[in-house]
């Protein structure tokens, strides 16, 4: 199936959103936009929008919370809230923060956005869901640049010695972190090797094709290992000079370089005339 | 203290199924006795103190009641920045029990102290921090943090603490006990240095001088009219805690007499740079100056 048309309509979303607001993590919220849209309306997560603290719901943990937009743009199209809360992202008085931020967004389960935290979390919950002997899952999206936290391995290492395997540990493999690449920062060409070497069942997809990334997520896991999914994507997926580009990580476009963002997200000169209405 | 410690989380673990002991490879025989009777409940993380923290705050997320348990000084100070987002910035109800307070890991040395962690934990929203002055009080202070649904901090020693109190103690959370009444002076202590200024007033009163003691074993949420309406009836007024004396209880009694506008010189009793020294726990807080002998020496040229 063709869903360009859906994620161009996304990524669209996403950067209106954050041009109204002048700041967000935008390049980071691109490289996930088909993940979130698979767990959120593809059948792999299972919610409940009137009642987000539904006891048998799944759980959902953003690690890398600067990828926040791209949660929000879900949870809003699927009914956690209305779409216009959008517009109110890291303004005033909104429940929409720069990271997602506990309690104050319906659907999000934890506050996260300094890095290496959000996996622990997760694998407290999944334990928890064990010891309960509870059939929810835990899905939580790290950033493979996250991945330099130390705590991430202390808790991969315990997940995998206690069997966590109700735990999905997706990783946003987009090679990039602010400064440069991660084999440039770090001597990181892959980071498969480390997650198979504490033991996880590593499994490696097009983190842009959503039929892939479906199939993978809803593939029942019939080891007791803990699943890690590799998702292997480009920063700042959909706009051309953003691509794979690091000066994006944390920035939003100059007047020249708006034309790329309109031209090949379809925005039109009265979206861009609104959103500027509203920062 | 661990021994307390152990007695009171054995009996919370088998009247409450939510009660977990999450462990950092901190465990001692006690934790063998629970772990044989509740295999499941007891849950070691490994030496990984942060992953310890945050997975007790995802546990409490899904409604257990984790106590977490090692060092202090590698909880406050290692886990500081998960304490902060992931327990008491959501509000989580894990309870985090430092043991090793103060310089009572004496052989090990400063790395194993915990003597500024009140003054990183005291200021952190949500959280209750509690340092009892013996076995007793530490029993009943866990028992209160597991009464209550948020984060909590108990700050506990080692073994040798002494007993300072006769028969059933009535412990409420911000409530100040007034251990000895006097009329020179008085000091307000908290943790199981306590027992030590007890030698120290007993001296003093041998020279003809009496002090009141007021244990302030809840450091946060500080029941700062308590401590003020204490201070307003003396001229003299000192505070005593094995912690740095900036940060601490001391700092706390500044505050107090500053918010109430309390014309008071306070003298603060601790420590000054990092503990020093190796030993029994009363050589070491000898060599820090916060034995009895020194205490007294302290008071009485003051008082």
């Amino acid at each position: 199936m063709d869903y360009s048309m859906l994620t161009k309509k996304i990524r669209k979303d996403i950067f209106l959103t954050a041009y109204s607001a002048s700041v967000a993590h935008i390049a980071s919220a691109f490289s996930i936009v088909e993940t979130m849209y698979v767990l959120y309306e593809q059948g792999v997560l299972r919610y409940n929008p009137e009642n987000p603290q539904d006891p048998d719901r799944d759980y959902f943990i953003l690690s890398k919370g600067h990828g926040s937009l791209a949660l929000y743009n879900e949870l809003s199209r699927v009914g956690f809230f209305d779409k216009d809360v959008l517009m109110s992202f890291s303004k005033p008085g909104s429940i929409l923060g720069g990271e997602p931020c506990y309690p104050n967004t319906p659907g999000v389960e934890c506050s996260t956005g300094s890095l290496g935290h959000g996996l622990s979390f997760a694998v407290g919950i999944a334990k928890a869901k064990k010891m309960d002997n509870r059939k929810e899952k835990v899905y939580c999206l790290l950033g493979d640049g996250e991945c330099e936290e130390g705590s991430t391995w202390e808790a991969i290492m315990f997940a995998h010695h206690m069997k966590l395997d109700n735990l999905i540990v997706l990783v946003d493999c987009n090679k990039v972190q602010k400064m440069d690449t991660l084999e440039a920062v770090m001597g990181i060409e892959s980071i498969r090797p480390h997650f198979e070497a504490f033991g996880c069942e590593v499994f490696e997809v097009d983190g842009h094709d959503i039929d892939s990334i479906r199939e993978c997520l809803l593939k029942d896991n019939n080891t007791d290992k803990v699943k890690v999914v590799l998702l292997n994507t480009v920063k700042g997926k959909g706009v051309s000079i953003m691509e794979n580009n690091p000066k994006w990580h944390w920035r939003l476009p100059k007047k020249k370089e708006l034309k790329y963002f309109m031209s090949e997200l379809d925005i039109s000169e009265e979206e861009i005339r609104v959103c500027k209405e509203l920062t | 203290m661990q021994r307390a410690y152990m007695s009171a989380l054995y009996e919370l673990i088998r009247k409450d199924n939510r009660v977990v002991s999450c462990l950092s490879d901190s465990g001692t025989d006690y934790d063998e006795l629970i772990a044989r009777e509740f295999p499941d409940r007891v849950i070691n993380f490994g030496i990984s103190e942060n992953n310890q923290v945050t997975a007790a705050a995802g546990m409490a997320a899904v409604g257990k009641i984790p106590f977490v348990y090692t060092t202090g000084a590698f909880l406050a100070y290692r886990s500081y920045e998960f304490i902060r987002d992931d327990v008491c910035m959501q509000n989580r109800n894990v309870k985090i029990v430092g043991m090793g307070s103060g310089l009572s890991w004496s052989t090990l040395g400063a790395t194993h102290h915990a003597t500024e962690d009140l003054a990183l934990l005291k200021n952190m929203p949500n959280l209750t921090v509690i340092t009892p002055a013996s076995p007793k009080e530490l029993i009943a202070a866990v028992n209160a943090a597991y009464e209550i649904d948020s984060p909590v901090y108990i700050r506990m020693g080692m073994s040798a603490e002494k007993e300072i109190y006769d028969g059933e103690i009535d412990f409420e959370i911000g409530k100040n006990e007034v251990i000895a009444d006097g009329e020179d002076a008085i000091v307000f202590v908290t943790g199981s240095i306590v027992s030590q200024l007890l030698e120290a007033k007993q001296k003093l009163n041998e020279s003809g001088k009496t002090i009141k003691i007021v244990n302030v074993h809840t450091i946060a949420p500080l029941n700062k009219m308590a401590i003020a309406s204490e201070i307003e009836k003396f001229d003299k007024v000192f505070s005593l805690e094995e912690h740095n004396v900036n940060g601490g209880l001391g700092s706390s009694i500044a505050d107090v007499i500053a918010e109430f506008g309390l014309n008071k010189k306070l003298t603060k009793i601790g420590l000054h740079t990092f503990g020093t020294g190796f030993g029994t726990h009363s050589q070491v807080l000898k060599a820090n100056k916060l034995d009895s002998d020194s205490i007294f020496d302290l008071l009485n040229a003051n008082i």
